[in-house]
């Protein structure tokens, strides 16, 4: 609280303030009102008050100290504030992160005999009051409880939560009731302690102590005036009397100031003194607005009924009373007085959820990061080679370096370098090893020798495709995996899991961040690798460990691209060395490097999917039609008996290629058949080498057509490989 | 944050019990990220000796060696979760949000990361 007087600013006027005023007493003061009508508690409890302070929408100026050097903005009197672009720079909010064993939410008298009891008993306790510019927000699963505080924000991990946070003064809801002059009982010695004239004023229900008042019997029925209370109307014994008056303090009652314990269950909360209480409802509401947050009437609440919302939470969630600012504690009481008169019983409260008071943007993300993108070791060299980055399964990657067309082209006719150092790399080995392989994959992991690799699919139990890659066998009980660069942490989790589950003795160790690996492809490629002295390239499928450009590399001979291709796996920290090498001694073979644009382009030529780009969740190796990549002679592997369970039943979706004449259509165009959409594009490249489009695409009825319309053009199903179906490019 | 050190050394992927069984000299940083595997920090190498194991050489982790003022000054405010209490110990988790690991000492500590997250550390703590 400010200790001297002085002047802030509201709509751009000065307005004075005394020393120990908040915002809201010093407006009230004014013969203002912040939030230009509605009953004002001055407890933070309502929404009556919120504008905007220093550029912050929402704040409750009865807990806003007046200083001189604020800025107020009055949210209009009714909608939204208006969206203004913060003025300066994102505002950092510290974190700090406290453990204890006991959290107290609030100081008052239960409070205090809680911190107290705890201490007695030698507990670690940390008690937590508003009052000291602790407002606690939100409680969560741990418990951990977060507060925010003048120093920005406190999540604090206890054992226990004790709720001490009293009861709140329940708030009229009559015709009238958003008028300005509407206090509550304790709203009103307040601003009599703090000298603030009330002028003539009158008392409904309960009276305030020591507020000079005409106190009025009966029950009230409606407040009149024109913006601000000219009068009240009251009732008893079913005769009405209207008192004028220029302020109306109601003492209504209470209700438990609770809100923090109901976002709490199943948690080890513990609700003492008046916050657990059981205090009586007040009378049903008949007319008036009941969530002035919401702007929500009696009519509505009607309205929601009638429509057969029949139950609190569906009240709730129909007429949105008990979804805005104060987060039910105005409405919540009425609400269940309304639902009570009609069915006999009153609901339980309803459920909440953080936060219980406006937080900014800043303060509820101040403990969180974005997602961490990795970089290969040769990030800065794509950089420098003027690539184009973007985000691909977690990793960053290079999309193109300037013209993908150029590097498509030195791949089917030169030799190029692509970065694959994201792809999965896993070394298993064992004494199991080979009998957890046979289990996990559907190839006869038996039939590799060492030496030899094989591509394979991984399956789930349900016989869906969950991710491919390669087999490279090292030894009778030594394997090198390889998945794809998004499924890599999946593919870890899944093997664990198993090794696990069947009790193998089998071990694992991921490499995926610990080896770099290139790519490197195009009919001249092994001439390339000749020049860093691989003298003797293995031959399609084989792989061997060597030294190149002085350093250990495992390089596996296969093909992504549908030209010969060997992938070189090697030490993380030598790479860019390699990467150089690579480039320098390949310039007259007209070496570039290429990016992902170009090799999706190259791979769908070849007809190889990717698996979450052309695969759906539940793609089994029949709709691929790579049946092929399953040995259903094998007596056991993840996904057989789901495939021999449906290998007999009609399948009514197939993965098939496509082409068409003239420009690609956009991947995800819809397939079109008879006037019925039939399927979508999953993958689409206009082909220079080919001189039309080639696609992927789904067909999902049977029978499947052989000619199709994308894009109001024909297209026909052709079976892929569309470039060198032999594949006696790769094998070269 | 300054630029962090590569971490050269060795994997050591073993049954929990072999790797119980290893000793290595004084001062030797030895991260147990597993049960069953083994960072050891430093050059040398580690001859299998019957056992099944896997051995690798490993240069996939940078670190940024930190007195004890520069851990409380630029990393715990970072981690939201609770510190182990014996020295020397191993902590894992998210810092800043990015996967990393604490080896704590009584006198110092040894933050690190994959490499391939080293610019995402480097940016998010101050």
């Amino acid at each position: 609280m400010s200790a001297e007087a002085g002047r802030f600013v509201m709509d751009g006027q000065r307005l004075p303030y005394e020393p120990g005023d908040t915002v809201a007493m010093a407006v009230v003061r004014a013969g203002e009102h912040p939030l230009h009508g509605g009953t004002l508690c001055l407890a933070g409890d309502c929404g009556n008050c919120v504008a905007e302070v220093d550029g912050i929408a929402w704040v409750r100026t009865c807990l806003t100290p007046a200083s001189a050097d604020l800025e107020v903005r009055r949210h209009p009197a009714s909608g939204p504030p208006p969206w203004r672009p913060p003025a300066d720079e994102a505002r950092h909010v510290a974190v700090r992160r406290l453990e204890t064993d006991l959290v107290v939410v609030g100081g008052g008298e239960s409070g205090r005999a809680a911190l107290a009891e705890a201490e007695r008993a030698g507990r670690d306790v940390m008690l937590l009051d508003a009052g000291d510019g602790t407002e606690v927000v939100a409680i969560y699963a741990g418990p951990t409880v977060i507060a925010r505080t003048p120093a920005g924000m406190l999540h604090l991990r206890a054992k226990e939560v004790v709720v001490a946070t009293g009861a709140a003064e329940i708030q009229p809801v009559c015709p009238g009731n958003r008028l300005m002059g509407l206090l509550t009982a304790q709203a009103a010695q307040r601003l009599h302690a703090a000298g603030v004239d009330l002028g003539v004023a009158v008392a409904v229900g309960e009276p305030a102590d020591g507020v000079p008042c005409t106190a009025l019997p009966g029950e009230l029925v409606r407040i009149e005036g024109e913006g601000r209370v000219s009068a009240v109307v009251t009732a008893q014994d079913g005769n009405e009397t209207t008192t004028p008056c220029q302020t109306v303090i109601l003492g209504l009652g209470r209700a438990p100031r609770d809100v923090l314990s109901r976002m709490a269950n199943d948690l080890p909360v513990r609700v003492v003194g008046s916050a657990a209480a059981t205090f009586p409802l007040p009378p049903a509401p008949t007319a008036g607005i009941v969530c002035p947050c919401a702007g929500v009437g009696v009519d509505d609440l009607e309205g929601v009924w009638a429509r057969g919302f029949n139950e609190l939470e569906l009240v709730k969630r129909a007429s949105l009373a008990g979804t805005g600012t104060c987060q039910g504690s105005v409405c919540l009481p009425h609400v269940r007085a309304w639902i009570a008169a009609r069915t006999g019983q009153a609901p339980e409260p309803f459920t909440a959820r953080p936060a219980s008071r406006q937080i900014t943007l800043a303060e509820a993300a101040a403990d969180l990061h974005i997602d961490a993108f990795r970089r290969t070791s040769l990030h800065d060299e794509h950089v420098a080679l003027g690539a184009q980055m973007d985000r691909f399964g977690g990793w960053w990657r290079p999309w193109h370096y300037g013209d993908h067309l150029a590097e498509y082209r030195a791949v089917r006719e030169a030799v190029s370098l692509g970065d694959v150092s994201t792809l999965g790399k896993f070394v298993v080995s064992g004494p199991d090893a080979l009998a957890f392989l046979q289990r996990l994959y559907p190839t006869d992991v038996a039939t590799i020798r060492t030496g030899r690799s094989r591509y394979a699919l991984l399956l789930n139990e349900r016989g869906h495709v969950i991710d491919d890659g390669m087999i490279c066998r090292e030894a009778d009980d030594r394997f090198v995996l390889t998945f794809t660069t998004g499924g890599a942490g999946n593919a870890e989790m899944w093997m664990r899991d198993w090794i696990e589950t069947w009790g193998l003795r089998v071990l694992l160790l991921d490499r995926t961040m610990s080896l770099a690996a290139i790519n490197v492809t195009g009919p001249r490629a092994a001439e390339l690798l000749a020049r860093v002295g691989l003298a003797e390239p293995p031959r399609f499928l084989q792989h061997v460990h060597v030294e190149l450009a002085g350093m250990p590399c495992h390089v596996m001979r296969l093909s992504f691209t549908g030209e010969a291709s060997f992938e070189i796996h090697h030490p993380i920290d030598r790479s860019t060395d390699l990467w150089r090498g690579l480039m320098a001694v390949g310039k007259d073979l007209g070496i570039r490097p290429h990016g992902l644009q170009a090799l999706f382009a190259l791979r769908l030529e070849k007809g190889h999917v990717i698996i979450g780009m052309d695969t759906e969740l539940d793609t089994t190796p029949r709709r691929l039609g790579m049946d092929w990549a399953v040995n259903m002679d094998k007596p056991d592997f993840i996904g057989r008996e789901a495939l021999a369970r449906t290998a007999a039943l009609p399948d009514r979706r197939r993965l098939v290629g496509l082409t068409m004449a003239g420009a690609a259509p956009t991947e995800g165009s819809p397939i079109w058949s008879d006037g019925d959409v039939i399927g979508h594009v999953t993958s689409s490249f206009t082909s220079p080498t080919l001189g039309r489009a080639v696609m992927l695409g789904w067909l999902k009825r049977a029978p499947f057509p052989e000619q199709v319309e994308i894009d109001r053009r024909p297209a026909h199903v052709a079976a892929p490989p569309f470039y060198d179906p032999e594949g006696l490019r790769a094998r070269a | 944050m300054r630029a962090p050190d590569r971490l050269h050394g060795f994997r050591v992927v073993a049954s929990p019990q072999a790797l119980d069984r290893l000793t290595w000299p004084d001062g030797s940083v030895t991260l147990r990220l597993a049960p069953d595997d083994l960072f050891v920090v430093g050059p040398g190498t580690f001859a299998k000796a019957g056992e099944p194991a896997i051995v690798e050489q490993e240069a996939g982790f940078v670190g940024w060696w930190l007195t004890l003022e520069e851990l409380h000054e630029h990393v715990l405010e970072h981690v939201d979760w609770p510190l182990p209490a014996s020295r020397p110990a191993l902590a894992q988790g998210l810092i800043a949000g990015v996967p990393a690991k604490l080896w704590l000492t009584l006198d110092r500590a040894l933050l690190l990361c994959p490499a391939a997250y080293a610019h995402e550390l480097e940016a998010r703590l101050p």
